[in-house]
């Protein structure tokens, strides 16, 4: 199978991705258009699509749990917050983010 | 004028053009069929049609009736399921467990893309066999299968032994999922729907032939 660039960046930006949604949920309750505000600024996702399959799986996951709200503009919002186990699985996430970034670092500088 | 359809879409009642109206049933069939294979397909789709009806919230305002135009400015913000990149069904870890669960399901929601042999009743001479196995065999032209049932036919008539047998053996390609399985075509909505457009071109073409006929 032919090896695609966008398979690759898409793979790389998938496990990036959960940890962003994980980690922007875990500051305060959120609903899911102040995510896609954050993960659009910071240019990690193209089209809303992306995020409601992404909280479903981390809420099956039992990582993110949700409650309704009632909205003065329209329908009501789903409210997502931080599960325990959710926060464990964040913090563990940030740690293997660091060793990855130091070590992504070190392996591709190329004056060591 | 247009005709103007009523909708409910995340629990808020909507008036959209009949056009528009289509188009979002199509979209939103896409997306069901994307996450089709995923366990909180219901849920996702419920949340996609919860953002799309607060998109129009947003931007309809004073307005009273979704055009086309507010429609795909919404499909424009949430993607298309194309767009939806690698966060679909089949991420890393889910992939191999969820394709065994839906094969021990029994074939429940999985659609078998297989080739299947079937008599092709739109190009028949008689009952559509060689033409079909044609289609089945890859084999472009079934012309080629016919002068071989023609030649095997005066070479002791095993052929003709063959043919009947297979008239019979074969089923008739009658729906339109059948008759993508005769061409090993995957079976989804939109190649249904492209072969029902065919025949619907070749009934009308039949129908101008016709009407053509009996003016001479």
């Amino acid at each position: 199978m032919e090896l695609k660039i966008e398979n690759t960046k898409a793979q790389m930006r998938k496990g990036v991705l959960e940890l962003c949604v994980l980690s922007i949920i875990s500051e305060k309750e959120v609903y899911p258009s102040d995510i896609i505000k954050k993960l659009k600024e910071a240019k990690l996702i193209v089209v809303e699509g992306t995020l409601y399959p992404l909280l479903n799986r981390l809420k099956n996951a039992d990582l993110l749990d949700y409650s309704w709200k009632e909205s003065l503009s329209g329908p009501p919002r789903k409210y997502y917050h931080i599960t325990p186990h959710g926060q464990g699985f964040l913090s563990e996430l940030m740690t293997t983010w660091e060793e990855l970034n130091t070590a992504v670092y070190r392996s591709t500088s190329k004056n060591q | 004028m247009k005709k103007v359809i009523n909708i409910n879409l995340g629990g808020l009642p909507y008036i959209i053009d009949e056009d528009a109206y289509v188009h979002l049933n199509d979209y939103l069939d896409a997306i069901r069929s994307h996450f089709s294979y995923s366990e909180g397909c219901e849920e996702i789709m419920y949340d996609i049609e919860l953002r799309m009806s607060e998109l129009f919230q947003e931007q309809m305002k004073a307005k009273q009736i979704i055009s086309m135009v507010d429609l795909e400015a919404a499909i424009e913000i949430l993607g298309t399921p194309e767009e939806f990149g690698a966060e679909s069904t089949n991420s890393m870890y889910e992939d191999p467990e969820t394709k065994n669960q839906n094969h021990t399901k029994g074939g429940y929601k999985y659609i078998k893309t297989g080739k299947k042999m079937f008599r092709n009743p739109d190009e028949k001479v008689v009952s559509g066999v060689c033409s079909g196995l044609a289609a089945y065999l890859g084999i472009d032209d079934p012309l080629w299968v016919r002068i071989l049932f023609v030649v095997g036919t005066f070479l002791g008539g095993f052929a003709v032994i063959a043919y009947i047998l297979l008239s019979i053996i074969v089923p008739k390609a009658k729906t339109a999922a059948d008759k993508l399985a005769m061409k090993g075509e995957p079976i989804n909505i939109e190649n249904i729907a492209k072969t029902v457009e065919n025949e619907i071109n070749d009934i009308s073409q039949t129908i101008a032939s016709l009407g053509s006929k009996k003016k001479v």
